[in-house]
């Protein structure tokens, strides 16, 4: 017998006993089902994490510590003020690593707090200093509006989007319907500004948001209120001895959003090319610990950011620097951990939607064997005229196909609606919280393959069993049979 | 004329646990190419049997079953399915049609297991069906024909695939006196048309005497008697 005579009988099969057949496809739907949102979860994560890595450029950068740093306790969030030997992470060092081969651009962090003066409102936020070179690379690349430093002198500035709903304006284009608490700070904000009032924030077109002047203010020591203080000792806390200097710049460009993962550590705050960062009067110190370190070395950075060339560039750097006696936190090196852990993620995920696949299996195997006590007779009468175990066993068997092609490919079809559906829920509580949209779900091509053919191989799995059983049938006993 | 079945010695016992039930006990006969032959006996007398062994649905105990030159007692299992598709058609007596097709549905059936070309089969089927005289029922369900009119339809679907031997068990035997004489007419029409062999098992010896050029008597799995056309019982 030829294949779409099978395929023709087979389906005059299914859609003689429709109620039982659609019931036992609509258990395989529902594994498939399972399954593709369950992987397609697992692959989404995955997807977005390396992709939020590659963006970010984590994979070709790395960060020079003054000390060497057990990346175990970085991992767990448990830094401590490291122990041993800390060799000051001065100019002279960054000159050095600049000079290591595969080094693109390095550069210290330079990061302290301001109040940031736009028009009537003010926010207070952090300034972090980022040299005009990085216009080559991402996140700075794709700037949603205006642009990046052209040289590292200019006086200019990019604001952050969550910096301008702290002043109560967001750029005048999507970004509607956001309600919830504005004020969960996440992704690197300093602290949520004085200014934020959800309920005040005004959509204002970007031409009018580019090109205004802000103002940056910042608190220096006052050398006269320092020596009144310590003439006249200080009486009351609010005499600090302090004033304050403002800057004034011009913001060229707005940052893209933070996405939930692996967003770039340069966002979030306000960047200023380096030169006019150094111009811009401070404290000096950028935090407690540098405040309380044990070297008072004002050209000591914290931290200083390298990226390479390449991904193999990584490791000859890696190693020169860390014989400078510095110590080096490189994500790339948690790579191999992080795959592994997906796909631990991966095949538990998949378990789960294989149960249900086998469950469905069972239907497949309880509905054909109910089929071949129903149709005993038949196949009789076909044995009787002609068609040979053969052709019993493989209209058994592309029955029991169809059954897994139909519930592959409709599985398929309800795992992605329930991931669209899912994913507009995660968002819909995300969005809020200052994310850019994502998507948590991804369907690759290999998993609508492989759930189509999962889906047929169980079914034939299943219609073995049957359609052995069917081929088997006495024909003399069969037309007997009533 | 030219032997186109022969059978030596056919046994055939069903085991049911510990006893033997013999039910063809040696059963030798020849059947002359175009021949009409009835196989007459009471029931039980094994007349089922040996049609079920010459049409290869049943495998023979002891003995040869020689058909058209091939020995089914050395046939596989696939082989006989060949057989009971190209050289054999059986008719039954509860006729056997696939209830929820149609008339044409049910011929198109086997010659599809006959692998003809899908585009051949509708016409071929329908001119089969018109030949047995239900050219104006093909889009009928056995459940919408009378059982005459059901009888044609597997006539019909037995002779599909052109074979040389029909093989008719009990074709009368859910019908009426009038719808059983058109019957066996019409097997013997179709008999004086072609070259097709046919053999007929039944319990009713006038009717089988009527029709056929030889009838047979089996008893006991035994053949006890054999009666030629024109002779007297």
């Amino acid at each position: 017998m030829r294949f779409g005579d099978l395929f023709q009988l087979s389906l005059e099969n299914l859609w003689r006993t429709r109620l039982r057949s659609s019931l036992t496809t609509l258990g395989v739907v529902i594994g498939i089902g399972v399954l593709v949102s369950m992987v397609s979860f697992g692959t989404g994560i995955q997807k977005n994490v390396t992709e939020g890595f590659r963006e970010s450029d984590l994979f070709t950068s790395m960060e020079v510590l003054p000390t060497e740093i057990d990346l175990e306790d970085v991992m767990s969030g448990n830094i401590e003020i490291p122990e041993g030997e800390i060799r000051p992470l001065g100019d002279e060092a960054v000159e050095a690593i600049r000079a290591i081969p595969g080094v693109e651009v390095a550069f210290p962090e330079v990061r302290f707090p301001v109040r940031i003066e736009f028009g009537e409102r003010e926010a207070r936020t952090h300034l972090r200093a980022i040299p005009s070179l990085m216009a080559d690379y991402r996140p700075f690349t794709d700037l949603p509006h205006g642009r990046f430093f052209e040289n590292d002198d200019e006086p200019s500035i990019i604001l952050s989007q969550r910096f301008l709903r702290n002043v109560g304006i967001v750029v005048a284009e999507g970004l509607e319907g956001s309600g919830g608490d504005g004020g969960a700070a996440e992704g690197g904000e300093a602290s949520a500004g004085e200014g934020e009032d959800e309920d005040e924030l005004v959509a204002v077109p970007v031409d009018s948001i580019l090109g205004r002047e802000v103002e940056v203010v910042t608190s220096v020591l006052d050398a006269s209120g320092l020596l009144q203080a310590l003439t006249q000792g200080m009486s009351r806390a609010t005499d600090m001895p302090l004033r304050e200097e403002t800057v004034t710049l011009t913001v060229i460009g707005i940052q893209p959003q933070l996405t939930g993962f692996g967003g770039s550590r340069f966002l979030g705050g306000v960047l200023v090319p380096t030169g006019t960062a150094e111009g811009i009067p401070r404290l000096g110190f950028t935090s407690i610990w540098e405040a309380l370190g044990p070297s008072d070395d004002a050209g000591g950075y914290p931290s200083v950011y390298v990226r390479v060339k390449t991904m193999r560039d990584l490791e000859t750097v890696r190693e020169a620097v860390e014989e400078m006696g510095y110590g080096v936190v490189a994500i790339a090196d948690q790579l191999e951990e992080f795959k592994r852990n997906f796909l631990i993620m991966d095949a538990l995920l998949g378990a789960v939607g294989t149960v249900a696949l086998i469950i469905a299996s069972l239907g497949i195997i309880n509905t054909m064997v109910t089929s071949i006590l129903e149709r005993t007779r038949e196949i009789g009468i076909m044995k009787a005229i002609g068609g040979s175990e053969g052709d019993i066993r493989k209209i058994f068997f592309v029955e029991a196909a169809t059954i897994g092609v139909l519930g592959g490919v409709f599985g398929l079809v309800l795992g992605w609606v329930v991931t669209r559906i899912a994913n507009v829920f995660a968002n819909h509580y995300l969005r809020p919280e200052g994310f850019a949209a994502v998507d948590f779900f991804f369907i690759p091509l290999w998993l609508i393959m492989g759930a189509i053919a999962f889906a047929v191989a169980v079914s034939l799995l299943a219609g073995v069993y049957p359609a052995v059983r069917a081929a088997r049938v006495d024909p003399v006993q069969a037309l007997r049979h009533d | 004329m030219t032997t186109i079945l022969s059978t030596t010695d056919l046994t055939k016992t069903y085991y049911k646990g510990s006893i033997d039930i013999p039910v063809l006990r040696g059963v030798s006969l020849d059947v002359a190419e175009g021949e009409f032959v009835s196989v007459a006996g009471r029931s039980g007398s094994g007349k089922s049997t040996f049609l079920n062994l010459v049409g290869g649905l049943d495998t023979a105990t002891g003995g040869r079953i020689v058909i058209h030159g091939a020995e089914l007692s050395a046939m596989d299992r696939r082989e006989l399915a060949r057989h009971r598709r190209d050289t054999v058609g059986m008719v039954f007596q509860s006729f056997n049609l696939i209830q929820s097709r149609t008339a044409l549905e049910n011929v198109t059936l086997a010659l599809a297991f006959g692998d003809h070309p899908r585009r051949d089969r509708r016409r071929r089927a329908s001119e089969i069906l018109t030949r047995v005289g239900l050219g104006d029922r093909l889009d009928h369900t056995p459940g919408e024909l009378s059982g005459g009119e059901a009888q044609r339809v597997a006539i019909a679907r037995a002779l599909a695939n052109a074979p040389d031997v029909l093989l008719a068990d009990e074709p009368t035997g859910n019908l009426d006196s009038r719808t059983s004489d058109e019957i066996v007419s019409l097997l013997r029409r179709l008999r004086d048309d072609g070259d097709l062999t046919v053999i007929m098992v039944t319990h009713d010896e006038p009717m089988a005497a009527s029709v056929s050029d030889r009838v047979l008597r089996l008893l006991d799995g035994r053949l006890v008697e054999e009666t030629r056309a024109g002779e007297a019982p």
